[in-house]
């Protein structure tokens, strides 16, 4: 799934790897309680003076909570725009923590792996 | 982070030469930034792969799949339902990964694309630099932030030999002898003091496979 992509969202891939995970992720998003207890567990939440972005529960959030609102109806410049949250706010340390039991390093990475499947990831020669 | 650069493509090319269904996987980690297995370096390696194979008129059946980290068992399970699905895995991870992954796939040929240097420091980007030989036994602190494990060529504790020459070494004149650089910032630092204590040698002999269970979680790991 690393072939090189379009320009074009395949929106059916992004579906189907949204199915396959549906069930943990739609029980993630639903479970969150806006609570803020893994912020404190975020090394960049408090690195970058607990700045709310950094939140574990925003990335999550706006990454794969996005994609799934919009039934993976996503194109290149949303893709664009959770790759931020993804991949520059998160580290994918896993050292997070919900008292709820989310599995917030699973779902950025789920996110992550969407971005991929259609040609968006960091490019560290630029 | 783990540097590492990619291996001759006749290498790769050989290794996978009996195998007709190949996946080659990426680590999103440190050899992503070193530009060196990424999910770019993997679309790289395939296209070249496919050429070479193409053109010796034994076309494969080649996958590309990037996991976030390969030395990570979470990020590795990605490749449960993928990777049985080839005859022999690539990986373009650093050897920690490579083993990782050979460890989660114990029945299948698992060859390395990538051949780990060291772990550095990005100068420029594509220009990576050794700076730590994780040879456990950290002695940064008296000699001035400087390693003479990694920079001198004959990894010496106290002091240089009697190759150093007008600031370099003996080996090459291109390349800074360690201890007169220690010397030099120690002196900067007015600390000299530091490297006139003795330190006993490293015996590297005595190495054996580490695991580092850090302090707290003793208990909870006790037993391994």
């Amino acid at each position: 799934m690393t072939e090189q992509k379009s320009a074009a969202v395949d929106t059916a891939e992004v579906k189907r790897m949204l199915d396959k995970h549906k069930a943990k992720m739609k029980m993630s998003l639903s479970l969150c309680a806006h609570c803020s207890l893994c912020a404190e567990s975020c090394f960049l939440f408090n690195a970058r003076n607990k700045d709310p972005k950094y939140m574990p529960s925003y990335k999550f959030i706006n990454s794969i909570g996005k994609i799934y609102k919009k039934k993976g109806k996503v194109d290149k410049a949303m893709l664009e725009e959770i790759s931020v949250n993804a991949w520059k706010r998160c580290v994918l340390c896993t050292r997070c923590y919900c008292p709820f039991g989310i599995d917030i390093p699973d779902m950025i990475a789920l996110a992550r792996s969407i971005c991929r499947s259609q040609g968006v990831f960091p490019q560290y020669d630029e | 982070m783990v540097k590492g650069k990619r291996k001759p493509l006749e290498e790769i090319r050989a290794a996978l030469a009996p195998y007709n269904k190949v996946l080659v996987t990426g680590c999103g980690g440190c050899v992503s930034v070193c530009l060196a297995g990424g999910q770019k370096e993997v679309n790289l390696l395939m296209d070249d792969l496919k050429m070479l194979f193409k053109q010796a008129n034994t076309p494969k059946h080649l996958k590309g799949y990037t996991v976030e980290r390969q030395c990570n068992r979470q990020f590795l399970a990605e490749l449960d339902e993928l990777a049985p699905q080839a005859e022999c895995l690539v990986s373009m991870a650093c050897g920690a990964g490579v083993q990782y992954l050979a460890e989660r796939f114990p029945n299948m040929p698992v060859f390395p694309a990538i051949n780990t240097i060291a772990i550095g420091v990005d100068r420029e980007i594509g220009i990576y630099e050794e700076k730590c030989r994780a040879c456990g036994e950290c002695v940064l602190a008296y000699t001035g932030g400087i390693c003479p494990v990694t920079r001198c060529a004959k990894c010496l504790f106290n002091g240089p030999c009697g190759g150093t020459n007008k600031g370099m070494c003996e080996i090459s004149n291109d390349i800074p002898c360690a201890w007169y650089d220690i010397y030099n910032r120690l002196k900067d630092q007015k600390r000299l003091g530091d490297i006139l204590k003795i330190q006993t040698p490293m015996e590297w002999r005595n190495q054996t496979q580490r695991t580092v269970i850090q302090e707290g979680y003793e208990k909870r790991y006790a037993g391994r």
